[in-house]
């Protein structure tokens, strides 16, 4: 069998004790004899620190420990061993040697007993040993080894660590309550936040730490939850907190949720709670819809806008195919006008955007026969596209019938705000210098779509005024209304 | 003497073609561009058999409260309503009233008009 230490056993055997204060072997007391015999029996590290001397003995479980002060420390002085931490050391052997015992449960050392430098843990006990008689010969110490331990809690430390910050991290709110009357364990800063930040809730009750949610109710439901080990799921929950800055009260909705906690017996032993403020969220979702809803709404108008352009012009052509074109042709100019108004966003186009359009469309840049004068005004999006339609229908009869109808004729258009209380929209159509005509020549769908007057306005009026030198066209509504976006 | 409507609509287009719709059935109409003219229109004719209004529109009432008037002023018009928004909700309607979403085909309002009990002589 081999031996438990074979180089301590060697050193042991070797070492020259005559000339030690130990004296020869044969000369030591039993005790002594005794207690090497079992150190160098042993698997576990031991150590013997011996007579007034303080002569140092120990196994190959110890020697680890010393590193490279072993071997030579081996039967010298403690004090020589760790003469680096004798400050620390001292204490606790002088009072072995006066007969009080001292244990230690975690000392930390750097072994290279793998090769490589190497983090370990010993609980060590220091006994004093005494002859028959009281005296105290020396000191025994066995040492355990509890890396291990030491790690392994380490690791939960480290574990337990990085879950308290998952909840504290949690963008929800989360805190757990223990026992019937819900004391409170924890809570994240969320939590906090939540229910007023300035709370001191740790080790009170739900009831006296929140009492505003006694009379709402939820001291019933969490005693539910704690009875029945059913969870608790709400959403939008309308609750009241006392969590304003000088403690008032404020109307909050919350998403809440209770589940039982249980121990390793699984009886139920607390509650864990979930809660997230979504008052907020839900307005904005309540603003998202109500933009939906205003969406469709407009677009149902629009629908029927061109719905009813649709109706008259088919209802007022001569033909189909002139149908279709005019029909196409109408629906374009909608569709450009729309341009105007997502382009500078709600309300944002303007009565020159519009009458430049119209220019684009039939008048020729080489020779230009359409002047304008106008100052910069705002059009809500429903008139725009009234405004764009009349100059769309105004100019093709002026091109089939009016002044662009002849070479010499030309077009004013102009516009402003009228009216002693500066409260009228104005616009004006002015042809010069075409045939003359005395009225309309048929009453076309052309005519009637301007005659239909400026959409999404109060008191619009359309004024056609058949001159010698050409058309005038009069359109009037209430400013407020023109440029309103509704 | 033939029926007569009065319609009531804010849009210039849509009130012209929902007229032109009505006459071409025969029907003889009146118009207003909101809910205060609607009204002038009807202290001076003594005899309409049916409203048919929108309800988004500027002035001193909307729609639906015009609809509510005249269900109380005049029990024996008939109603229709017609509006680009959701339905209105349960209450805000008069009893008998028509709801039809915008935009209407002129199927719909002949029909709805003759489920009132309004047909044309």
């Amino acid at each position: 069998m081999p031996l438990a230490n074979p180089d301590c056993h060697r050193l042991f055997r070797d070492h020259d004790w005559s000339t030690s204060p130990l004296g020869a072997m044969d000369q030591w007391s039993v005790e002594l004899k005794t207690l090497t015999s079992v150190m160098l029996g042993s698997l576990q590290p031991m150590l013997i620190v011996w007579g007034p001397s303080q002569v140092t003995l120990y196994n190959d479980g110890y020697a680890a420990m010393c590193g490279a002060r072993h071997p030579k420390a081996f039967g010298q002085s403690f004090q020589s061993l760790w003469h680096d931490i004798w400050e620390d050391v001292e204490p606790i052997i002088t009072a072995a040697y006066r007969g009080a015992g001292t244990s230690m449960d975690d000392i930390e050392f750097t072994m290279h007993r793998n090769g490589y430098p190497e983090e370990t843990h010993f609980a060590f006990s220091y006994t004093p040993v005494r002859d028959p008689w009281g005296t105290v010969l020396g000191m025994f110490c066995a040492c355990t080894e509890i890396t291990t331990e030491v790690m392994t809690r380490r690791a939960e430390k480290t574990l337990r660590d990085r879950f308290m910050q998952v909840f504290e991290l949690s963008p929800g709110g989360i805190a757990m309550l223990a026992g019937p009357d819900h004391r409170f364990e924890y809570a994240n800063e969320e939590y906090y936040s939540m229910i007023g930040a300035s709370r001191d809730i740790i080790g009170k009750t739900v009831a006296e730490a929140v009492s505003e949610v006694v009379r709402q109710g939820f001291i019933g439901i969490l005693d539910d939850v704690y009875r029945t080990g059913e969870a608790f799921v709400a959403r939008a929950l309308p609750i009241e907190l006392n969590r304003g800055p000088e403690g008032e009260m404020q109307r909050r909705l919350i998403d809440l949720v209770y589940q039982p906690m249980r121990n390793e017996t699984a009886a139920i032993n607390g509650i864990l709670v979930q809660a997230r403020d979504v008052t907020e969220l839900r307005a904005e979702e309540a603003r998202q819809a109500l933009l939906s809803h205003e969406l469709g709404h407009r677009l149902k108008n629009q629908l029927a806008m061109v719905q009813a352009i649709a109706s008259q012009t088919l209802r007022n052509a001569p033909d189909i195919s002139t149908a279709r074109k005019r029909l196409a042709e109408r629906i374009a100019v909608l569709s450009d006008a729309h341009d105007t108004i997502l382009e500078g966003g709600r309300g944002a186009s303007t009565v020159r955007q519009l009458v430049d359009q119209m220019i684009t469309l039939h008048d020729d840049p080489a020779r230009p026969r359409i002047r304008i004068v106008g100052p910069n005004l705002k059009v809500g999006s429903r008139p725009a596209l009234s405004v764009s339609l009349i100059l769309h229908e105004l100019a093709t009869n002026a091109l089939k019938y009016g002044a662009l109808s002849s070479p010499e004729g030309s077009i004013d258009i102009s516009w402003r705000v009228a009216g002693n209380a500066r409260d009228r929209f104005e616009m004006e159509w002015k042809e010069l210098g075409g045939p003359a005509i005395t009225g309309p020549s048929t009453q076309g769908s052309g005519m009637r779509l301007i005659s239909a007057g400026l959409n999404g306005t109060v008191n619009s009026n359309v004024k056609m005024v058949y001159e010698p030198h050409g058309l005038r066209c009069f359109i009037t509504a209430d400013l407020e209304s023109f440029q309103k976006e509704h | 003497m033939s029926t007569t409507i009065l319609v009531v609509e804010d849009d210039g287009l849509i009130r012209m073609d929902l007229v032109d719709i009505l006459i071409d059935r025969g029907f003889a109409v009146l118009q207003a561009g909101n809910a205060d003219e609607a009204i002038e229109i009807m202290e001076q004719t003594p005899l309409i058999h049916a409203l048919v209004t929108d309800i988004d529109m500027p002035g001193s009432m909307n729609g639906l409260e015009l609809a509510r008037h005249v269900a109380e002023t005049r029990p024996e018009c008939a109603i229709a309503v017609i509006s680009g928004r959701y339905s209105p909700s349960q209450g805000a309607l008069p009893a008998k009233a028509r709801f039809l979403s915008k935009p209407v085909s002129e199927e719909a309002v002949a029909r709805n008009l003759a489920e009132l009990g309004i047909t044309e002589r």
